[in-house]
């Protein structure tokens, strides 16, 4: 019985002894392993590594989010094309809706969308978002959209009120009429074989009074421009 | 390393996923978390209308095309990367210095809800551009920036490895 309670008090003494540190140790990778701390802050460097010695950087100021610009080509090259989108809101007789976000994107000359690719950073070409003003109106530079098999070719909108709350996601289709901008552009270089015209698209097939076409001016030489209204509830 | 009259050096790219959470303290971070969340609500209403899912992963899991919320949450944090100056945060050599540059960045949402901002947590993943891994020292990494110029002295630094820094990608390079 003593030499039972000796062993005992000495395994604890030991346990005392050498898991201390080892527990010590394994608090700290268990810190540092967990994801909820935040990863830069969890980490060993907070007990075991040399503390920074740099000099802090500038003070983070708040920033826009990346889609926050009117010019949204960022490189991309095709004709020009000036979008004119003003809201409506329909509950108060489709008189112009100041402040509203709305967000825009489009594929490229190509038919290709900004998307992550493999490994880099990421692009968010063609891709922009704007606040309405007094008169309901929002505006972007851009190219003329191409298009890619399936669809015609549109531009997609997403109208918020100013808190973000979604009002409306719908898609502006261009007319197709001869001499249209959208037969002028002819497709870039991929023609307009295999094209999806609006009437088939399953997206604007049920637009038969053609309220989601907009009207778009303009040549290649000085660039197009679109007028769009959108009215949301 | 020599082998058969010829010399060879290995080329390592290291990545750093830095995880940002309501928890994380620092200004920059609280704004990436902020700015990310208020991203995330606004994009996801695109992949969940009728406000059926809160959860991120039940959105992945139920909502055609929400694993692009990833890319499209990212624009709420570009304007916060670009002024990093391509130099990775929080790590530094052995004597506390920032000495990594990283080459690119992806973003990704690690979990989010749309009523319980508290859920919200994303990741930064910065790889660097090529170092040369001269040697292992102790627990650390004997490192320098990539160059062509093979015999001049080069600035080395060493760097301890820690949890959500790795080792991304090896190349053993033939030199002359």
């Amino acid at each position: 019985m003593e030499r039972k309670r000796f062993l005992k008090q000495g395994m604890a003494a030991l346990g005392i002894a050498f898991v201390t540190p080892m527990t010590a140790c394994k608090k700290n990778d268990a810190t540092t392993d967990n994801s909820e701390n935040g990863g830069t802050e969890g980490t060993g460097s907070e007990t075991c590594a040399v503390a920074p010695t740099e000099t802090e950087g500038p003070y983070p100021s708040k920033n826009p989010s990346a889609y926050v610009r009117s010019d949204i080509t960022d490189g991309r090259s095709g004709y020009k094309l000036t979008v004119n989108i003003t809201i409506g809101k329909v509950s108060n007789n489709c008189s112009p809706l100041e402040g509203a976000v709305v967000d825009v994107w489009h594929c490229d000359a190509d038919g290709n969308y900004s998307e992550y690719s493999s490994g880099s950073t990421s692009l968010h070409f063609l891709r922009g978002r704007q606040t309405t003003d007094a008169g309901g109106l929002v505006t972007f530079t851009t190219i003329f959209p191409g298009w890619y098999q399936g669809r015609a070719t549109h531009i997609h909108v997403h109208v918020f009120n100013a808190s973000g709350t979604s009002l409306k996601v719908t898609q502006i289709a261009f007319p197709e009429n001869s001499g249209s901008a959208l037969l002028t552009v002819n497709g870039y270089n991929k023609g307009m074989k295999g094209y999806t015209y609006n009437a088939q698209d399953n997206v604007f097939a049920d637009d038969t009074t053609g309220v989601e076409i907009a009207t778009v001016t303009g040549n290649t030489t000085n660039g197009f421009s679109l007028v769009h209204n959108i009215n949301v509830p | 390393m020599e082998e058969t009259g010829k010399m060879y050096r290995k080329v390592i790219t290291l990545c750093y996923r830095k995880i940002i959470d309501a928890r994380s303290p620092g200004r920059w971070e609280k704004l990436v978390f902020e700015d990310s969340y208020a991203e995330f609500l606004i994009q996801s209403q695109l992949y969940n209308p009728e406000k059926k899912y809160t959860r991120f992963s039940d959105m992945l899991q139920y909502a055609p095309g929400a694993e692009k919320l990833h890319f499209l949450v990212s624009a709420s944090v570009i304007n916060y990367v670009k002024p990093l100056n391509n130099r990775m945060p929080d790590i530094t050599n052995n004597l506390g210095k920032s000495f990594l540059h990283f080459q690119h960045y992806f973003f990704e949402i690690i979990n989010s809800d749309i009523r319980d901002r508290l859920v919200h947590s994303i990741a930064i993943n910065f790889c660097s551009s090529p170092l040369i891994w001269h040697d292992t020292v102790g627990d650390y990494l004997l490192l320098s920036e990539k160059k062509d110029n093979t015999l001049e002295e080069v600035q080395t630094d060493i760097l301890q490895l820690r949890p959500f820094l790795s080792i991304h990608s090896l190349q053993t390079e033939q030199y002359d």
